[in-house]
């Protein structure tokens, strides 16, 4: 299946500002199930964009604006080739003892290690302990059916909430809430499994909504990109589990960048000189290639923030005070 | 050579029944006192080792006025001088006159050797391990030094993976804390490989002191120190970034975190004594991924950042997010080879302190040689057995937090009071990777002039190692002092002062 995506965030800025340098993660990845066949980014005002891969492979653009500005608009459009896989089948997957010689055999290759610690969103609290022992989250059954369990129980346990919680809100919040959006489901998961020693790490991306009268709908949003997580099973590999819509296996998913959290992934990160009032607005379209081709839609997700209140000298103090 | 215990006692006995004879007890020295630790001046109550005979001489010779008067000019020259120390964890941020003392101390010639080949052989090791571990991980692999140790360390930058620096040098400039034991050995205490501290302060004991003594200087045929910032500014630009073509000379800046640092008189003097310019973050911008400073001229290329900003301020886009401090963008110019930064980004893994219990083995993994400096031992509280064992003996240990430095986040166990012993059980059970423990050290004493006196003080040693297009030390460095009685922290953030260091020609 070959779909098109075409994503557009919009910055505005009021007062106008400077110096706005910024890095994006929009390019979809060529690897696995997935191949991107065709990938383009506009920023304007214009700038030159340079481009680099992270420790993760994710491709990251990255450009600055050094004039007064008031908005700043990235689209990004890219053609994303995705091979359906049949879902994963239990009898393949392997046992407990399995996955920890997988673990443990690798030499050379670290990435299992980053995906088994602790990370800065995917961490232990007593809300997530006290709510792993509610799931019976222990090594029992398989590793495939336990998190088969978990992903379901996740979806089960939590309303999906557009904006109920930040792109930076640490999982106890979603936690007391029980509300929450795709990032904070992932969060949770990768919190609970990881401890279990199960490698885990956090996708960014999209995915491709089917029409509302089909049987099941998805509860993510449509029109915004989409966060869930990669589990490694032994015998079979990382294995996409989606908590938010009780997903496995990923025909409909779209990988744009992984990481430990969201904190390694966002779409866009950015830093500019100047007090203003900022907006930031997003859309995403996401269609299959022999659809007309994808138009903006209006934006899904605008979030409005105050100046930055000045930084009192006090702050600027402590970050003076380091020594070695 | 060295007191035995039972004679220090029985000078301690003596003391008591002043034998005015002895020149021991004339003045300054009527009340000096020796214990188990080491005494860098006497070999034995009395008498003063060969290279410490001529200072010994001169102290006894001179009237006690004239002592207190040259300490009272070297004190004014600081003061006038400027430099001076802030600390921490002081509601009002007290900037305070670095506390200087009158008395140098003096290490023989071969001394010096031994610790220059010593300290070179580390900061090579150190430079491959962090080559190593940023690129291919060969010791990983090899299970020398455990993965979870490197990948758990707070100072571990991921972002560094498949990046090569200028030259492979990641530390350029190291300031290595050496310790005296009991037996006369110098024994390495920590490395500091991200932004070390105090070289101005060995510049400026040197200046004083000169002119303080200035015949017993001359006479005693001292290693010169003062070529340390040229050192330094050669070891800077022989870091030229792969992107330099052509220019003249690589424009050099040093990067201060700003007026509230503890170290920015340090600063200063630097950038004053290289020549070169002091900016702070804001004074710098990114743009296509060149760095440019802002001066009256309008912008100008910078090639080399001596960087005195600590990773994590670094870059906002790319580290802390709020960081006012840093050049946002600044990561991305280091990676595409624009711009150096000395030292480079992620050296504090290899300054970790639990990766310094593995520096033994990583000199032999790399070298293999033997570390010619020993290190001191050290307990890993991540080892159940090595944990129980210092949860029991907690009394008579030192814990150290594993990130932290300028002694913060310490434990002494035998000043220590039960209620603190209690809180650092149950930090350390809550938090194993974050703490190491060693044995409480004796470091060596020598005299220090206190209270018109000279009276017996614990010192350390830290010599600064330059790594440009070879390894570098100048002659000398840090004799930093506790300058509480008694007390083993010699840290100037925690009221330490120090005093100059002179190394023999012969």
């Amino acid at each position: 299946m070959i779909y098109s995506v075409l994503h557009t965030t919009t910055f505005t800025y009021q007062p106008a500002v400077r110096e706005s340098v910024m890095e994006v993660r929009l390019q979809p990845r060529s690897d696995g199930p997935q191949h991107c066949l065709t990938f383009e980014l506009d920023v304007t005002p214009a700038a030159n964009i340079m481009q680099y891969r992270d420790f993760m492979g994710n491709t990251v653009h990255h450009f600055d604006i050094a004039g007064k500005h008031s908005e700043v608009k990235v689209t990004a459009r890219s053609s994303v080739e995705v091979q359906s896989a049949p879902p994963p089948n239990s009898a393949d997957a392997g046992s407990w003892s399995d996955l920890d010689r997988a673990i443990s055999s690798v030499s050379g290759s670290d990435d299992y290690w980053e995906m088994l610690l602790p990370s800065q969103f995917a961490k232990s609290t007593s809300c997530l302990e006290a709510f792993a022992k509610d799931l019976r989250c222990e090594r029992r059954d398989t590793p495939l059916q336990l998190l088969t369990e978990l992903n379901q129980s996740i979806y089960e346990s939590f309303a999906y909430v557009p904006n109920s919680t930040n792109v930076d809100s640490p999982i106890d919040d979603a936690l007391h809430s029980r509300q929450g959006v795709c990032q904070d489901f992932a969060h949770i998961m990768i919190a609970l499994v990881r401890p279990l020693r199960i490698p885990c790490c956090y996708v960014s991306g999209y995915m491709f909504h089917r029409d509302a009268a089909e049987e099941k709908k998805d509860r993510s949003l449509e029109g915004a990109s989409h966060a869930w997580i990669e589990a490694l099973i032994p015998n079979l590999g990382w294995i996409a589990f989606d908590p938010t819509n009780n997903l496995i296996g990923a025909d409909r998913h779209i990988r744009v960048a992984l990481g430990r959290d969201y904190a390694d992934v966002p779409p866009t990160r950015g830093v500019h000189k100047g007090e203003a009032q900022s907006a930031l607005s997003v859309s995403v379209t996401v269609s299959p290639s022999d659809a007309p081709p994808p138009v903006q839609l209006p934006p899904t997700l605008v979030i409005q923030s105050r100046p930055t209140t000045a930084r009192t000298p006090r702050i600027d103090h402590e970050q003076q005070q380091q020594q070695q | 050579m060295q007191p035995s215990r039972t004679r220090t006692r029985g000078l301690l006995r003596r003391v008591t029944l002043p034998d005015s004879a002895h020149p021991l007890f004339r003045p300054p020295f009527r009340n000096y006192q020796f214990d188990s630790a080491y005494d860098e001046m006497f070999e034995a109550p009395g008498i003063p080792r060969p290279h410490y005979r001529a200072l010994f001489q001169t102290l006894l010779d001179l009237p006690s006025e004239e002592l207190r008067k040259s300490q009272q000019a070297a004190e004014l020259s600081f003061l006038h001088q400027g430099i001076t120390f802030t600390v921490y964890g002081n509601s009002e941020g007290t900037e305070r006159v670095f506390p200087n003392d009158l008395l140098p101390r003096i290490i023989p010639h071969a001394e010096w050797r031994k610790i220059e080949s010593g300290l070179t052989q580390r900061i090579a090791a150190l430079n491959l391990f962090l080559e190593d571990i940023y690129h291919n991980g060969r010791i990983l692999a090899d299970g020398i030094v455990p993965k979870e140790l490197v990948y758990t360390c707070r100072h571990f930058r991921r972002e560094m993976r498949g990046l090569n620096v200028p030259r492979g040098i990641y530390v350029s400039i190291c300031g290595t804390d050496l310790v005296r034991l009991p037996d006369g050995n110098f024994a390495v205490l920590e490395d500091n490989l991200r932004v070390p501290s105090g070289v101005s302060y060995m510049l400026a004991n040197r200046k004083v002191l000169k002119k303080v003594f200035p015949t017993l200087f001359r006479d005693y045929g001292v290693c010169p120190v003062d070529h340390y910032a040229q050192a330094l500014l050669a070891t800077l630009r022989a870091l030229t970034p792969p992107n330099f073509y052509g220019r003249h000379e690589p424009t050099v800046v040093l990067l201060t975190p700003g007026v509230f640092n503890s170290a920015y008189f340090e600063h200063t003097f630097l950038a004053q004594q290289m020549g070169i310019e002091l900016v702070e973050g804001r004074d710098l911008l990114v743009h296509d991924n060149v760095v440019y400073m802002r001066t009256t001229a309008g912008l100008r290329r910078v090639d080399v950042i001596y960087r005195r900003v600590d990773d994590d301020f670094l870059d906002p886009l790319c580290f802390q997010r709020d960081s006012s401090l840093g050049v946002p963008g600044l990561f991305n110019a280091y990676r595409t080879g624009n711009v150096s930064l000395a030292n480079a980004i992620g050296t504090g893994i290899a300054d970790d302190k639990a990766v310094y219990a593995y520096v033994p083995a990583i000199i032999r993994y790399y070298l293999g040689e033997d570390p010619i400096l020993a290190n001191v031992p050290t307990y890993l509280l991540t080892d159940r057995s090595q944990q129980n064992y210092v949860l029991d003996h907690l009394d008579e240990l030192v814990v150290k937090a594993v990130g932290e430095s300028g002694g913060y986040g310490m434990l002494i166990g035998p000043q220590s009071t039960a209620e603190q012993r209690e809180d650092f059980r149950r930090r350390i059970q809550a938090e194993p990777r974050n703490y190491i423990a060693q044995p409480t050290l004796s470091l060596s004493r020598a005299p220090c002039f206190l209270d018109g006196e000279a009276q017996a003080r614990h010192v350390d040693l830290r010599p600064y190692i330059l790594y440009g297009e070879n390894v570098t030390l100048v002659p000398g460095g840090l004799t930093r002092v506790a300058l509480r009685r008694g007390s083993l922290v010699v840290n100037s953030s925690q009221g330490g002062g120090s005093k100059d260091t002179w190394v023999l020609r012969a």
